[in-house]
């Protein structure tokens, strides 16, 4: 059947017309919501301005007066949570108690479980965040309320219950930046009874990811070293937990640990052992060098390395005989640590390596990083 | 204000001579608030900066008696501030700085120190020990000055 020309004009122009309705109707929801956008942002700037003022009067005029700050409506509420949010990483001291009192007697943490499980990542994490840093599993000296009220209707003084416990599922959060801030807020608690599950979560990580959440677990403090003694499986079973305990136990300094770590030294895993020197290095105990000397004739490079780092600072100058076999070595780290340990022992080292950089007869892998540390100490002034 | 509540809120055992200025260098304007107000109640003359460049210029066109910085902002950082102050003919050379970093590495204190601050403090800080620990910078460099 043929179209009807007829009708093409009516279909062209009643198309334009509906073209041009929706794009008009789009701009004037664009333009809407802009307006509303700045119409927002404006009544930020205004309440942060009004609020900063009365939070300096608060924090240093009027403190200790609950209730001094003044009013926040309700529809504010969620804006000066926002507004609270931004003095958690720097104030601290009687002024971030003063914040905390504000916080809990705004009830701004009733909110929380809600926000526990919201769709938004960031306000997940920042739910966690403000549970560890408002420390809101922290027992207060008031018998606790009634369990029907527990855990989120809180009275001030009054012990609260279960928030840290609701931040637990967070640690298997599909954004790993939610699961990190979880499993500070967990950490920062300092409670052993979060510990099985945050190793668990360090545990899931690649290797090189696990050195770098050593931070989160250091915020148990040292009592997690002897909690990893008594709760970790055999070394020999599973090596793997070892090495961060022995990265802790360098971390925290922990002298008590130092029988554990020489212990761990018989365990064969080149990871484990690595890990265990680079906490003897901390550590600095000579007591320990003939057991570290008995590694540097290790098949494992790692273990070499650490050992080329260990022998300096452990021994001082009686290391050098020690440290110029290692500066032959076939590989490129252990000389390069060897000819560094040589450097920090001061005059015995460096001549050790003028010695080695002038001689012809030297081996020539160890003339070369000789030459190269010194002119690396010279152009820092070391020499 | 009561003075009253204010000697026991921040019992005053400090005696800052009239005129001392402080140049606060900080970019988050919220936390620049909290220590201007609280070294103004010292009855410090507080000067503040967003970052290390205008801290320069204010540095060239005041007289200032000490310094807190930021350790990480825009356009000059800390530690670069520390390091031009230190580049400066005396006695502004010499000015007491105590520098305040959110990063706790032993690394970046060490390398603070070496650049030529007086003190150092990981945040988040205490202003209370923040403004005692300035009041023993200040009485060093003037009883070594």
């Amino acid at each position: 059947m043929p179209f009807p020309h007829g009708l093409l004009l009516p279909i062209l122009r009643w198309a334009t017309l509906g073209l041009l309705a929706l794009t008009g109707g789009l701009v004037l929801v664009g333009t809407i919501l802009q307006y509303r956008k700045d119409r927002q942002n404006r009544h930020r700037i205004a309440c942060y301005q009004a609020w900063e003022t009365q939070l300096t009067d608060y924090l240093f005029k009027k403190g200790y007066e609950h209730g001094s700050f003044g009013p926040v409506s309700w529809a504010d509420r969620w804006l000066f949570r926002d507004f609270l949010a931004r003095y958690q990483s720097t104030i601290a001291g009687q002024e971030f108690e003063l914040l905390r009192d504000l916080y809990l007697g705004m009830g701004l943490h009733a909110s929380l479980p809600q926000r526990l499980k919201d769709r938004d990542p960031n306000v997940r994490a920042q739910a966690a965040k403000e549970i560890s840093v408002f420390r809101l599993d922290e027992p207060a000296e008031h018998a606790p309320p009634p369990v029907t009220e527990r855990p989120w209707r809180w009275k001030p003084g009054v012990r609260m219950e279960g928030y840290l416990d609701q931040v637990l599922p967070l640690l298997d959060d599909p954004v790993p930046f939610v699961a990190h801030t979880a499993a500070q807020a967990l950490t920062h608690s300092r409670s052993l009874r979060f510990a099985a599950p945050v190793l668990t979560w360090v545990m899931r990580e690649e290797l090189y990811q696990r050195e770098r959440l050593l931070r989160v677990l250091e915020g148990f403090g040292p009592d997690l070293l002897p909690w990893m003694k008594e709760n970790l499986e055999s070394p020999n079973q599973n090596p793997e937990p070892w090495i961060l305990y022995a990265l802790l136990v360098g971390s925290h300094r922990h002298r008590e640990s130092l029988p554990r770590l020489l212990w761990l030294l018989d365990v064969p895993s080149v990871d484990l052992r690595a890990s265990v020197l680079k906490a003897l290095i901390i550590l600095a105990d000579p007591e320990v060098y003939p057991r570290v000397l008995s590694f540097a004739a290790s098949p494992a490079w790692e273990i070499r390395a650490q050992v080329a780092r260990a022998l300096g600072v452990l021994g001082g100058p009686s290391a050098v005989p020690d440290l110029l076999p290692l500066m032959t070595d076939p590989v490129f780290e252990v000389r390069r640590n060897a000819a560094q340990s040589l450097v920090d022992l001061g005059h015995s080292g460096v001549s050790a390596l003028s010695w080695l950089a002038d001689d012809p007869a030297s081996d020539r892998f160890a003339r070369d990083i000789a030459r190269e540390r010194l002119e690396w100490a010279d152009e820092r002034g070391h020499l | 204000m009561d003075l009253v509540e204010r000697g026991r809120l921040f019992p005053m055992t400090r005696r800052w001579p009239a005129q001392t200025t402080i140049l606060v260098v900080e970019d988050d304007p919220a936390t620049a608030k909290i220590i201007q107000v609280r070294l103004e109640m010292e009855g410090l003359t507080v000067l503040v900066a967003a970052n290390g460049m205008e801290a320069l210029e204010i540095l060239h066109r005041e007289q200032v008696d000490m310094i807190t910085t930021d350790l990480m902002m825009p356009a000059m950082n800390g530690f670069r501030l520390v390091q031009e102050v230190r580049d400066l003919a005396p006695p502004k050379g010499r000015i007491p700085i105590l520098l305040l970093s959110s990063n706790h590495s032993e690394q970046d204190m060490v390398r603070c120190l070496a650049a030529g601050a007086d003190d150092y403090m990981a945040k988040p800080i205490s202003v209370q020990v923040m403004v005692e620990r300035l009041w023993r910078l200040y009485e060093r460099s003037h009883r070594v000055g």
